[in-house]
C-alpha cells in the first residue's frame, strides 16, 4: 500500500511543499529513500527505526521505498522525521482509520520516540498557509513561535505515540490557541540613555538617526562610551509592529536563534565579533544557505565595534545591503534572497593610539599610522554612513555625578513623532524612513531653498563630497526638519546635518 | 669635448656618489671644478689615502658619459639645475657656510629671484594651527615667494595656502624623482607645475635621516624669515628656525596653549625672542609692507552671537559654546559649521572649537 504525506521543506526564507510517498512491498526487506535527500534525510533511517520500535510501532520487515516528491529540489534536515514515520505507519497499515491528507507533518524524532523542535517553523508554517493548508501537526517544543499564526489548526505534539494517538482518534490533541502579539513589555539588559553620562552631541546623533533610520559612526578615544551608547539604539527605536516582527522572527527561526518568546518583539541589536567573516555577514553556508548577520539586524541595529578592525572584504560585502535593504546570496545550489534592512552602527577610535584630535591627551601616532588605519574603513563605506560624530572624553565629575540625563523613554517621543510624519509623507510609496529615499522623493519632498543650496555647494566644494554624500546630507536635513516639526528644510537644518560628516574633514 | 665649469659642478653632485663634505674636500683640492672633472684620478688621491670607500673610480669617458646622461634626463624631464656659479643663485643661500653646490630644479626657475619668506610646522599640527596657517599662507603669498617643504601637517598647510598663487617652493629631502611621503606624489607633481621644487640631491635618492636636516638650512637659507607654525620640543622643525637664527634671519611662531605637546617649541621660541605672530600683519610689518585688508563679511545675528563667544572663550567644548550663547546645543552645531564653512571658525577635535 502507498501512503502520501505532506512536509515542507525550507528554500531561503520560503516554505516549499515536500510529499513523502512510502511503499511497502512483499520482498527481502530493505529501505530504499529516493529522491534527493542529502545525508541528514538519509540519517533518518535509522532514527525513525528506532523512534517506531520504542514508541510501541512496528517497523515492517518488508521492502519499503520512500520517495520524495518533487524530486528536483534539495532535501535537507531533520524535519522530515514524523513525516517519513506517519507515512510509513500508514503504509503499513498500522494507522487503520486515520485521515493524514491535508495535513502537514513537521519534526524531528529522537530515537525514544520524542519530538525535537525544528528551525525555521514559522516561516514554513506561513508559506503553507499560504499554500492552503491548514492542518499542522508540529513539535511542542515549537509551539510558541506557532501559536502567532492565527487561521489554521495547530497541534503541538511532545512524542510519535501522541501523533499517532490524536491521528487514530484515541486521544486527540487540543489544537493550539492563537495569542494575540504584544510588544515585550521589558527589553532585556538595562540600557538606557538616561545612565550616559554627558555626550550631548552623540545622543542629539542617534536620536537623529533612529528618527530617520540613518546609520551612524560613533568616534572617539578608547573607553569613552561608544558601545554604551550604542547599546541604547534599540530603546529610543519605535516599537515593532506585528508585521515587522513576524519579518523578523522568520529570519531568527530560519537561523535557529530564535529566543524563548516565540516571536521576535525587541528590536534585534546584533554585535559580530570584528574576526566576522564575509560569510556569517552576509549570509550563506555549504549546502544550507543561513541568514547572516546583517539579516539578523533587519529591523534592528547592526553594531560594528571597532571598525577598522574587521576585515576589509567583509566591510566591502555590506555596501549593496546598505543601499538595497537585502542581500542575494547566490550558490550553485540556488539563490536566496534574505531582507537585510538595519541600521549600521559602527565606532572606532581616531587613530591606533585613540588620542589623535583630542584637545588634551598626545597622540602618539605618525601620521602614516594614522592614514593606514583610516584607510582600512573605504570611502564608499563611509559615504553610507550618514552620521559621524566624535564621543567626548568624559571628565571625573561627569562620571560621578548622580545626576539623571534624559530616558530613552522620552527620546523614543519625539522618535516616534518624527516616524509619524515620515510615515504620512511616504504613505503609498512603500517605506517608512526618510533614508529609504531615492532620488525621485529626494526631489518631490526636499526642495532646498536657494540658501540651503548655497550652503550645501559650498560644503561638497570645500570637503570634497560625493554625489552619494551630498544626497545623504539631504536626508539627515530632512530628518533633522522632521524632528524640528519644520515642513520646510531651513538653512540650519544643512549646517547641522553637513556638521555630522566629520570624516570627510579630518579624514 | 669641453665641458663647462657649471656642468663639471652638475656631475660632481649629479653623478658621484660623495657626500657634502667629500665634495667640498675634492673642490679645495682642485683648483677649479673643470680640473676636477678632466683629472679627477690625480685629486680624488685626497679621498682615498684616507681609505674612503664607495670611491667613484670612473674613466675619463665614463664621467663624460655621465654627464651627458644627467644632463639628457634633466632635458627630457624638464628639469634644470642651478649651481653656485650661476648668476640666478639665490645670494641669501650663498651667504649661508654650507650652501648646496648645486640645486636641481622642476618648475618656476624666476621664483628663485623673488622675495622669499619660510612657513614650516611638524607633521602633528592641531587644526586650528593648520587653518591659520593655511590663512597666513595665502596672504604671505601675495608678498613673497613661499618656502616649505612637503611633509604633513604644518608644511602641507603652507603648500595648500601658497599653491593656488604659485609663488610657492617646495624643498626636498630627496631627489627630485622620488617622493617624501610617498602619498604626496600628487601635491608634489602640482607644486612643480604651478610654483617650483628643489633638492640639492642627485635624482634617484631616497630619504636619510640626515637629509631631513640638510634640507632644514637649505628652507631657512633661502628665506628671509622663518615662521614655526607648530613644534615639539624636539621637533625637527626648530632645526630651521635655529639655522634661520644662525644665518641672521628673522624668526616668527604661533603662540600655543600651554601644556600642547605640539607647541612646546614654538612657546619656547617666542620665549627666547621670536616674533609672535597671530596674523599676516604681523609679519608684513616686520617688512614694512602694507597689507590689503581682507573685507569683512556680514554675519547673521545668530553667527555673530556665536563668534564673539568663540573669541572670548578660546578652544571650547560645543556645550560649553552652546550655553555661553544660550542656545541648544545641536543649534549651536549648526552655526558652528556655518561658521566654519565661512572660515571663521575651526572644529579640533572632541567636538571643540576655536575661531580663526
Amino acid at each position: 500500500m502507498i501512503a502520501k504525506v505532506i512536509c515542507y521543506a525550507l528554500n531561503g526564507l520560503e516554505g516549499v511543499p515536500v510529499e513523502v510517498e512510502t511503499d511497502v512491498n512483499k520482498g527481502v526487506p530493505a529501505y530504499e529513500m529516493v529522491g534527493l535527500p542529502d545525508t541528514a534525510v538519509k540519517e533518518s533511517k535509522e532514527r525513525v527505526r528506532s523512534a517506531l520500535k520504542n514508541s510501541g510501532m512496528l517497523f515492517p520487515m518488508n521492502k519499503i521505498t520512500v520517495n520524495f516528491a518533487p524530486a528536483d529540489i534539495k532535501k535537507e534536515g531533520a524535519s522530515f522525521d514524523l513525516a517519513i514515520a506517519v507515512s510509513l505507519l500508514k503504509a503499513s497499515e498500522q494507522l487503520i482509520g486515520a485521515d493524514v491528507k491535508d495535513t502537514v507533518f513537521l519534526g524531528e524524532l529522537a530515537l525514544n520516540g520524542d519530538l525535537r523542535p525544528v528551525s525555521g517553523m514559522l516561516p514554513i508554517l506561513i508559506s503553507a498557509k499560504a499554500h492552503g493548508f491548514t492542518r499542522f501537526i508540529i513539535p511542542a517544543g515549537n509551539a510558541k513561535e506557532a501559536r502567532f499564526l492565527g487561521g489554521a489548526e495547530i497541534y503541538p505534539a511532545h512524542t510519535l505515540a501522541e501523533v499517532v494517538r490524536h491521528l487514530v482518534g484515541v486521544n486527540p490533541i487540543s489544537p493550539l490557541e492563537t495569542c494575540e502579539y504584544t510588544v515585550h513589555p521589558n527589553p532585556k539588559g538595562s540600557a538606557d540613555l538616561k545612565f550616559v553620562k554627558g555626550q550631548p552631541v552623540a545622543r542629539r546623533a542617534i536620536e537623529i538617526a533612529v528618527a530617520g533610520g540613518h546609520n551612524v559612526l560613533l568616534m572617539g578615544p578608547p573607553g569613552t562610551g561608544k558601545t554604551m551608547i550604542a547599546r541604547c539604539l534599540p530603546t529610543v527605536m519605535p516599537d515593532l509592529n506585528f508585521e515587522e516582527a513576524l519579518e523578523i522572527t522568520k529570519i531568527h527561526s530560519v537561523a535557529g536563534v530564535l529566543g524563548e518568546e516565540g516571536i521576535v518583539s525587541v528590536r534585534p541589536f546584533r554585535t559580530p565579533h570584528h574576526t566576522a567573516t564575509t560569510v556569517s555577514m552576509c549570509g550563506g553556508g555549504n549546502r544550507v544557505v543561513h541568514p547572516g548577520e546583517i539579516s539578523l539586524a533587519h529591523g534592528g541595529v547592526l553594531f560594528l565595534d571597532e571598525l577598522p578592525e574587521y576585515k576589509r572584504s567583509t566591510l566591502e560585502a555590506l555596501r549593496q545591503p546598505l543601499e538595497d535593504g537585502v542581500i542575494t546570496v547566490s550558490r550553485a545550489g540556488g539563490t536566496y534572497t534574505f531582507p537585510a534592512r538595519f541600521m549600521l552602527c559602527a565606532s572606532m577610535n581616531p587613530c591606533p593610539c585613540g588620542n589623535y584630535g583630542s584637545a588634551d591627551r598626545t597622540c602618539s601616532c605618525t601620521p602614516a599610522e594614522i592614514r593606514s588605519y583610516r584607510k582600512k574603513v573605504s570611502g564608499p563605506l563611509l559615504d553610507r554612513i550618514d552620521l559621524q560624530v566624535e564621543v567626548d572624553n568624559v571628565s571625573y565629575d561627569e562620571l560621578t555625578s548622580t545626576e539623571m540625563q534624559e530616558s530613552s523613554a522620552s527620546v523614543k517621543e519625539r522618535v516616534n513623532m518624527a516616524r509619524r510624519i515620515q510615515h504620512n509623507r511616504f504613505e503609498g510609496y512603500g517605506m517608512n524612513t526618510n533614508a529609504e529615499m531615492g532620488e525621485r522623493e529626494l526631489n518631490e519632498f526636499c526642495r532646498l531653498s536657494a540658501e540651503g543650496d548655497k550652503i550645501l555647494r559650498s560644503a561638497f566644494e570645500r570637503m570634497g563630497l560625493s554625489a552619494r554624500a551630498r544626497s545623504r546630507i539631504v536626508k539627515v536635513a530632512r530628518t533633522i526638519a522632521d524632528l524640528d516639526n519644520s515642513e520646510e528644510i531651513l538653512p540650519k537644518h544643512v549646517f547641522e546635518a553637513v556638521s555630522y560628516r566629520i570624516y570627510d574633514k579630518i579624514g | 669635448m669641453s665641458y663647462t665649469e657649471e656642468q663639471a659642478l652638475i656631475w660632481l653632485c649629479g653623478c658621484t656618489p660623495f657626500d657634502y663634505r667629500e665634495r667640498m674636500q675634492l673642490l679645495r683640492t682642485a683648483p677649479s671644478p673643470k680640473a676636477l672633472f678632466e683629472d679627477f684620478e690625480k685629486f680624488s688621491a685626497v679621498l682615498i689615502k684616507k681609505g674612503e670607500s664607495g670611491v667613484y673610480n670612473k674613466q675619463r669617458g665614463m664621467r663624460e658619459a655621465d654627464l651627458a646622461r644627467l644632463l639628457a634626463d634633466m632635458e627630457r624631464t624638464n628639469r634644470f639645475a642651478i649651481t653656485v656659479l650661476d648668476s640666478d643663485y639665490p645670494e641669501s643661500l650663498k651667504a649661508i657656510p654650507e650652501p648646496p653646490f648645486v640645486l636641481f630644479g622642476e618648475g618656476n626657475r624666476s621664483l628663485l629671484s623673488k622675495r622669499k619668506f619660510c612657513i614650516v610646522g611638524s607633521r602633528i599640527t592641531p587644526a586650528w594651527a593648520e587653518k591659520v596657517g593655511k590663512q597666513i599662507s595665502a596672504e604671505l603669498a601675495e608678498h613673497f615667494v613661499i618656502v616649505t617643504g612637503l611633509a604633513e601637517g604644518g608644511d602641507s598647510a603652507a603648500v595648500s595656502g601658497a599653491i593656488e598663487s604659485g609663488n610657492l617652493i617646495c624643498v626636498l629631502p630627496t631627489g627630485l624623482d622620488t617622493c617624501y611621503p610617498a602619498s604626496h606624489a600628487s601635491l608634489k607633481a602640482r607644486v612643480a607645475k604651478s610654483g617650483l621644487v628643489l633638492s640639492e640631491y642627485p635624482m634617484r635618492e631616497g630619504a636619510k635621516k640626515y637629509s631631513f636636516h640638510a634640507r632644514n638650512r637649505i628652507l631657512a637659507g633661502l628665506s628671509e624669515g622663518v615662521f614655526v607654525l607648530s613644534a615639539g620640543a624636539k621637533s625637527g622643525t626648530l632645526i630651521t628656525a635655529n639655522a634661520a637664527l644662525d644665518y641672521g634671519r628673522d624668526v616668527f611662531a604661533l603662540p600655543h596653549n600651554v601644556g600642547v605637546a605640539q607647541g612646546a617649541g614654538c612657546n619656547a621660541l617666542i620665549q627666547k625672542g621670536a616674533y609672535l605672530v597671530t596674523c599676516t600683519e604681523d609679519i608684513l610689518t616686520n617688512y614694512g609692507i602694507q597689507s590689503t585688508r581682507r573685507e569683512t563679511v556680514t554675519l547673521p545675528p545668530e553667527e555673530e552671537k556665536m563668534l564673539c563667544v568663540l573669541r572670548e572663550s578660546g578652544e571650547a567644548h560645543v556645550a560649553e559654546l552652546a550655553d555661553k550663547a544660550g542656545m541648544k546645543i545641536y543649534e549651536a552645531a549648526a552655526v558652528l559649521s556655518a561658521l566654519e564653512l565661512k572660515n571663521l571658525a575651526v572644529k579640533s577635535g572632541g567636538n571643540k572649537y576655536a575661531a580663526v
